[in-house]
């Protein structure tokens, strides 16, 4: 953790901004909670399609964010440790669906694993009759695609962070590659893994225009929150406001939660 | 730097044309007696809209030079929620003449007069090229395994649900995939992984080279009135009206027909 040098007296005019800013983010969330009819919150709530779209939101982002680490740690670490030539372009890519809209990452996801023109999906579907769009594995492909960087990250920061002396005596002191980073870097690791994970599974549980286009909105099957949460706001608006709610206590509470590790505590 | 270079040239062409625009403003006003239309307009259109509309704001804009015509592409029924809430915009044309109806009851629409009657579409099938499944007509759907229909508040998924009624299918709720509008649910086709969706055929005659056509007959189809209205919030309401004139014109109209909408 870095040191920070308090400023006791900040200039009027950052202060005045940095006020701005605070009502910019609030006012909306102050909006969205005059919305919301409390008393009928549960019984919106607990209606079918609702509470299935919750349901498969958490599964989904469950998975994701497993994906996620399984496929970023081992990621995050080759960038953080291994110096290679294009070291900054495999980080670049990797990056990419943090920036880029999602629904164009959900056109690239089809055009690599949809059933009928993508580069694997047409692979798997002709030789196993396995289709990836329009099911709850698809949307798992879709979150953690837009998830996996967040996580890579917050990771590689945690494991620049380290410091090496501590893997290096417990190399003198003979534990091999693997102990050594089960034992070690890990653990040392566990602040910024955690963060990590927790950011990448608040974004895989919001993820909307990826899902959407790679893996459609069939109710009970694909549609997550976000995707009813769209739909209902014509139909339904009283119920897109109160799923809103759930989403947005969820995050805050991935925040909060996060407040010493992530959020840059005064140690 | 290298970042803000293009940032500062966009400021900077934004501060120009807000001169230029002025600058034309005043001179009009001083040079010419009779009212020359000029300004920007913003038209929200059906999503089933926006290649024809795209066309005619080509020719609409040889006719009045000095009108701007900005588009706002959805489905009906996520526009009439945005002018609820104040979006500004001076015409809609929805796929429904219920999305206008309930603009008039909440005062939205300018005068009595509107909405007119813009034009006339039906609903088709779209599959994927060279028709693998061989749908031939409704009943046929029940061979997709996924079928891409229109949310079911979206004017397009309404006639979507009646043409299933109306062919007397009920297919499971796991089988259909809602896109938010028209062109995304033809989307579900032509780009994804849907055997075939239901939308206009304006749109599936526009994506001839994506999906092909499989036309549905005159007793399972409905007919979808396309309505279009002046706005009362319309800040250049003699432009406005100027477009929607255009669009009810004989030009516009053929221009209309040559995208596959019907006669009024």
């Amino acid at each position: 953790m870095k040191k920070r040098r308090p400023i006791s007296r900040p200039p009027l005019i950052i202060f005045v901004g940095a006020i701005f800013g605070v009502i910019y983010i609030f006012l909306p969330l102050v909006g969205l909670l005059r919305k919301i009819s409390f008393i009928s919150l549960l019984s919106q709530l607990s209606d079918g399609p609702t509470l299935s779209a919750l349901r498969l939101s958490l599964v989904t982002s469950v998975a994701a964010t497993l994906l996620a680490l399984i496929l970023g740690l081992p990621l995050a670490w080759v960038l953080a440790r291994v110096s290679f030539r294009g070291s900054y372009l495999v980080r670049a890519f990797v990056m990419l669906p943090m920036v880029l809209p999602p629904v164009v990452g959900g056109v690239a996801l089809l055009a690599a694993y949809g059933k009928s023109s993508g580069l694997v999906g047409a692979l798997l579907f002709d030789s196993f009759g396995v289709q990836l769009t329009f099911s709850p594995i698809g949307v798992v492909i879709a979150e953690a695609f837009v998830a996996l960087p967040f996580l890579v990250m917050a990771v590689e920061g945690g494991l620049r962070a380290i410091d090496s002396r501590y893997e290096e005596l417990a190399s003198t002191m003979g534990a091999n590659e693997i102990t050594k980073f089960y034992r070690v870097t890990l653990r040392l690791l566990r602040p910024s893994l955690i963060a990590g994970i927790a950011v990448a599974w608040a974004r895989a549980l919001g993820e909307f225009g990826a899902t959407i286009t790679f893996a459609g909105n069939i109710q009970g099957r694909t549609q997550t929150t976000p995707l009813a949460v769209y739909l209902l706001l014509e139909s339904d608006p009283q119920a897109a406001y109160s799923l809103s709610f759930v989403l947005l206590i969820v995050c805050v509470l991935v925040l909060i939660s996060m407040r010493d590790r992530w959020l840059g505590s005064k140690r | 730097m290298q970042v803000l270079k293009p940032l500062i040239a966009v400021g900077i062409s934004v501060v120009v044309s807000l001169f230029v625009v002025n600058r034309g403003e005043t001179v009009n006003q001083l040079g010419a007696p009779e009212k020359v239309l000029q300004g920007t307009i913003t038209v929200s259109a059906a999503s089933s809209l926006s290649d024809s509309f795209a066309e005619i704001a080509k020719v609409f804009h040889r006719e009045y030079p000095k009108v701007k015509v900005r588009f706002n592409f959805g489905s009906s029924s996520s526009l009439v929620a945005q002018i609820k809430s104040g979006a500004p915009s001076d015409v809609i044309a929805s796929a429904d003449l219920l999305s206008i109806e309930t603009l008039i009851k909440s005062g939205e629409v300018a005068r009595t007069s509107y909405p007119k009657i813009l034009a006339h579409n039906q609903m088709a099938i779209a599959v994927k090229p060279g028709n693998p499944l061989k749908i031939k007509t409704v009943s046929d759907l029940k061979k997709a395994k996924f079928l891409s229909l229109c949310g079911s508040t979206v004017p397009c998924g309404q006639y979507g649900a009646t043409v299933l009624k109306l062919a007397r299918l009920n297919l499971d709720e796991s089988k259909i995939t809602r896109a938010v509008d028209a062109k995304s649910a033809l989307n579900a086709v032509s780009v994804g992984d849907a055997d075939a969706a239901i939308v206009y055929l304006t749109d599936v005659l526009s994506a001839k080279k994506l999906v092909t056509l499989v036309k549905i007959p005159k007793a399972f189809n409905v007919e979808a009135v396309y309505g279009v209205a002046l706005l009362g919030k319309s800040s250049n309401r003699d432009a406005a009206a100027a477009f929607i004139d255009y669009l009810l014109s004989v030009k516009g109209q053929r221009l209309l027909q040559s995208f596959g909408f019907i006669k009024i």
